[in-house]
């Protein structure tokens, strides 16, 4: 056995200063994710409230601007997969953008034919069209309560991480799943009893996104260890955006009733108005989202990193808030004061799953110590 | 000839070759197919390293400070990791 030499005072004080930075640095990045994505929600929503898409969801009748009547199936379903298939095109093309500049496509392309592109690959069907048209539809059904409830995906991605890869399940993190719960309970009682008959379902809806999400933050994250975090999200984002527009809007037209091609005339029209500058906005800040909540899963566990990113749940709302109820002037985006609470709750019970508040003591007394 | 693997994937391949290895380890061994990337800078690959490490696919083994006063970790993995990275990341 080799003679090891004990590193000095002064070498293990550096070791735990790089150490304290990575960490840190994975703090930083998932939280900065979660910051993301409330930009890209509320440039999307913004984006889904003008030009074309008012006439799509606020004329009577709502029609195309090539004339084409519009369903109320089209207008909930279809143009909310429309909405999430631009987003992630235009975050897939900022995603192959960004590989292009730093030299990483060669490898990104290399990666897609590996075990672990494949398992991104399925992620990306999964947390792509699936989970995000449910998170779209959630939002224009239900409104910016879809955010919050999207934002149950760290206690799926808890769940799913004990079932796939036998990962810590204790009394702490289940208590933590219930105070979401909670959350979702405290939220949904402002809206079930609205007169918006759409709220539960749009509910009921955005929770398929949390549990898509929630396993493509559990499946995926174990696969991006091995995969360079913006190769990972450049096949997430492109996977997702083709199949939302090759395999999504086909299906949602012939489910409608209508001619298979209506949902790609549609994108025609939503890309040739001038509101596509919404989405190129919001692709941006979805590829910068997930490319970090990939990486800070990656560098602070997926637990914490995923804990982080769901504070969207509250940068969702306000961002909503700030950018299409303050800066565009649009009414119905100021939350409830409960629904402020009860995003605060679900952070709180968020935490309970990732981590042991005590221990940031435990870390404080240590570190005066 | 043997196919050049993604950056990310040629590193961790690395660990199932060696006993143990530091960054600079790495960096030497990889320059000669991977020195015109630009990710194959040192920080990244201390970052990659540290990455890895944190999802278990490879484990420090110990560390002490090179010529220049930085520190320098060696890592290693062990057969189960190993087999992980063999599963992924076939020959």
């Amino acid at each position: 056995m080799a003679n090891v030499a004990v590193p000095s005072a002064g070498v293990v004080a550096k070791k735990k200063k790089m150490d304290s930075s990575f960490f840190k640095k994975g703090i930083f990045t998932a939280f900065i994710s979660g910051v993301a994505y409330g930009l890209y929600t509320a440039f999307m929503t913004l984006g889904m409230a003008k030009g074309v898409w008012a006439d799509y969801f606020y004329a009577s009748p709502a029609k195309s601007t090539s004339g084409i009547a519009l369903s109320a199936f089209v207008v909930t379903y279809l143009l909310g997969s429309l909405g999430s298939a631009l987003n992630d095109t235009c975050s897939g093309i900022w995603c192959v953008i960004i590989a292009l500049v730093k030299g990483k496509f060669g490898d990104y392309v290399k990666t897609l034919n590996s075990r672990a592109g494949r398992i991104l690959i399925l992620c990306a069907i999964i947390g792509g069209p699936i989970a995000s048209s449910a998170y779209v539809i959630g939002l224009q059904m239900a409104g910016s309560i879809a955010v919050p409830i999207s934002a149950l995906c760290p206690a799926v991605g808890a769940i799913l991480g004990r079932i796939f890869y036998k990962q810590e399940l204790n009394l702490r993190m289940i208590f933590g799943i219930l105070i979401c719960v909670v959350a979702t309970f405290m939220i949904g009682s402002t809206t079930l009893g609205d007169t918006n008959k759409n709220a539960f379902w749009g509910i009921v809806i955005a929770f398929i996104s949390a549990v898509g999400w929630g396993f493509e933050g559990c499946v995926g994250g174990y696969a991006t260890c091995m995969v360079d975090f913006e190769i990972s999200i450049t096949i997430r984002q492109v996977t997702s955006g083709i199949s939302n527009l090759i395999i999504l809007l086909p299906l949602w037209s012939l489910l409608a009733g209508e001619n298979i091609t209506l949902g790609w005339r549609l994108a025609g029209e939503a890309i040739s108005n001038w509101t596509i500058i919404f989405f190129i906005v919001s692709g941006f800040f979805a590829q910068y989202s997930y490319a970090r909540w990939y990486k800070g899963n990656s560098m602070c566990g997926a637990a914490l990193g995923m804990a982080l990113n769901g504070m969207f749940s509250f940068w969702g709302p306000f961002c909503c808030w700030i950018i299409i109820g303050l800066i565009a002037g649009i009414d119905g985006y100021a939350l409830a004061p409960i629904q402020w609470a009860a995003a605060i709750v679900m952070i709180i019970g968020i935490f309970f799953i990732a981590m042991n508040p005590l221990d940031l003591f435990r870390k404080k007394n240590t570190e005066e110590a | 000839m043997a196919k050049k693997l993604p950056l990310n994937y040629a590193i961790l391949k690395y660990f199932t070759t060696v006993g143990e290895a530091c960054a600079d380890d790495v960096i030497d061994a990889l320059k000669g197919d991977y020195a015109n990337y630009k990710a194959f800078k040192k920080p990244a690959i201390v970052e990659a390293l540290m990455t890895a490490k944190a999802n278990g696919l490879i484990d420090e083994t110990r560390f002490d400070e090179d010529a220049n006063g930085d520190v320098r970790i060696y890592y290693a993995t062990d057969p189960d990791s190993a087999a992980v990275i063999k599963k992924y990341i076939p020959d």
